[in-house]
């Protein structure tokens, strides 16, 4: 049995003070301009009467993650419950880029770039950097169900002070490895109510794309077969052709049709 | 009718030759590069961006090849288009042959101009799948990140398909060629008088002996190998 991990994001807890973001960078070392994540404010209303927030833009870690899907390389890949990144085999291709309903991933200095959920750290026992860092307990990590149910516990007791406080992340995309407590409806940080994987991307991945490739192979095989069998049965025509170019009988053709090969009359004007 | 012809008749010019193999080696260089990203086991290749970088570099050949086509030899390209996508009632005769000339009878046949039907369809679907290719292609090379899952699926789907029509389309290329000696047409320029008798009885009587030995010599001087 493998442990499913999870991160939890408290938006109520959050401060926004940005050391998340700072540590993140620090701790893996990320180039110049480069993050796995970012935290930006949201305001809304008119003064007085204000309404503020913060936005959190970091992977998702989705159970059915559509970049694992589109990724043709194994770059990234699925481990207890996180979507980690093997970085030495991307090629940039972008896939994953177009393919994420939360626009997460990124190209940078020619390979992807997106949170690896500190995979070191966490095999080795210890938080990754974000949560082991956020100086008023919003940024969470541990297993999956203790995150989950710590979440949902948050959200009730929130609840009398905004009436729409949510867990957002319990199901979406076979449940969501990074869980949010949210102080109103997701679509008030951008976040999409229900994302899916679009048809399209299910048949070109499930459909299209093992079948270019099967059915290519099948025509290379079976036409190398048929080579062996048509092959001989042009080299039997040959031979009789060449007996008729001297004395222009032709090889008994079963269905007694005229010698089409001889240069004569063209039926044709 | 034909006098005493010779053993070898003239088929292709050296610029169709050279743009013949232009087009197989940035083909090849093209499926191989991007099988890396379909393939897994070639996964590797595209580590680092090696493949795309194959990739790229071979698209400027390939998606040229019509251009180079039109300025080396205009009235031979035209004339391929123009026969390519016109039918007649002998290619549909020469259609209900085809299973027994797939299986190597050319007996019954149609007399055939200088292309016989299947190669006419295999350059019309040739033209207009190396159209969606290419067009799918730049789609994804520059609309990468803004393209969004379906708009990616889709271009993605176009371009798969294409290559996998391509494919069989070469797979069958490759076949017909080495199943009725077709080869040196390509290589040296020349084909048998047997084969030329046997698949392209019309055009070879239509051929003028000056013709039939050497079109290359005389009004058209290689020009591919000018610069």
């Amino acid at each position: 049995m493998s442990t499913r991990y999870a991160f939890s994001i408290d938006l109520d807890r959050c401060i926004g003070c940005q050391a998340c973001v700072v540590a993140c960078h620090a701790g893996n070392e990320l180039g110049a301009g480069e993050a796995y994540i970012a935290v930006r404010d949201i305001v809304r209303g008119q003064s007085p009467d204000f309404w503020g927030s913060f936005a959190h833009q970091r992977c998702f870690h989705c159970a059915e993650a559509p970049c694992v899907g589109v990724c043709p390389t194994g770059t990234l890949s699925k481990w207890n419950g996180l979507t980690v990144v093997a970085t030495e085999k991307c090629s940039a291709c972008g896939y994953c880029t177009d393919a994420c309903p939360f626009h997460v991933p990124h190209i940078y200095n020619n390979h992807v770039s997106k949170c690896r959920a500190c995979l070191e750290a966490v095999q080795d026992g210890q938080l990754p950097w974000c949560a082991e860092t956020c100086p008023s307990q919003a940024i969470r990590f541990g297993e999956r169900e203790a995150i989950l149910a710590e979440a949902k516990g948050r959200a009730a007791a929130l609840q009398s002070r905004y009436p729409k406080a949510q867990v957002y992340g319990e199901t979406q995309l076979g449940g969501l490895g990074l869980l949010m407590v949210l102080l109103d409806e997701p679509a008030a940080y951008g976040l999409p109510e229900n994302p899916v994987i679009p048809a399209a991307q299910t048949v070109w991945q499930t459909a299209v794309q093992p079948a270019s490739a099967g059915l290519s192979a099948l025509a290379a095989g079976v036409m190398g077969l048929m080579f062996l069998f048509a092959r001989r049965q042009h080299a039997r025509e040959k031979a009789a052709l060449h007996g008729a170019e001297t004395a222009p009988a032709a090889e008994a053709a079963p269905a007694g049709e005229p010698e089409a090969v001889q240069p004569g009359e063209a039926h044709h004007d | 009718m034909t006098s005493p012809a010779p053993r070898l008749v003239a088929r292709y010019r050296p610029a169709q030759r050279l743009i013949h193999w232009l087009g197989v080696g940035s083909f090849l260089l093209l499926l191989l590069s991007g099988l890396a990203l379909l393939f897994p086991p070639l996964a590797f290749l595209a580590a680092g961006g090696l493949s795309r970088l194959i990739h790229r570099l071979a698209v400027a050949p390939f998606v040229l090849l019509p251009i180079l086509y039109a300025l080396l030899l205009p009235r031979q390209a035209l004339e391929l288009v123009t026969e390519s996508f016109t039918y007649t009632r002998d290619d549909l005769e020469w259609f209900k042959h085809m299973p027994a000339y797939v299986l190597g009878r050319t007996k019954g046949l149609p007399p055939q101009g200088r292309l016989n039907a299947g190669q006419k369809i295999h350059h019309a679907s040739t033209f207009l799948m190396f159209v969606s290719v290419a067009a799918s292609g730049f789609v994804l090379w520059f609309g990468v990140g803004r393209l969004g899952p379906t708009g990616h699926a889709l271009a993605a789907m176009v371009h798969d398909l294409s290559m996998l029509g391509l494919s069989v389309l070469m797979i069958g290329h490759v076949y017909f060629t080495f199943l009725y000696d077709a080869l040196s047409g390509m290589v040296t320029g020349f084909v048998t008088e047997q084969y030329a008798r046997m698949e392209h009885l019309r055009w070879f009587e239509s051929l003028t002996p000056a013709e039939a030995a050497a079109p290359a010599s005389a009004a058209e001087t290689e020009p591919a190998k000018e610069p």
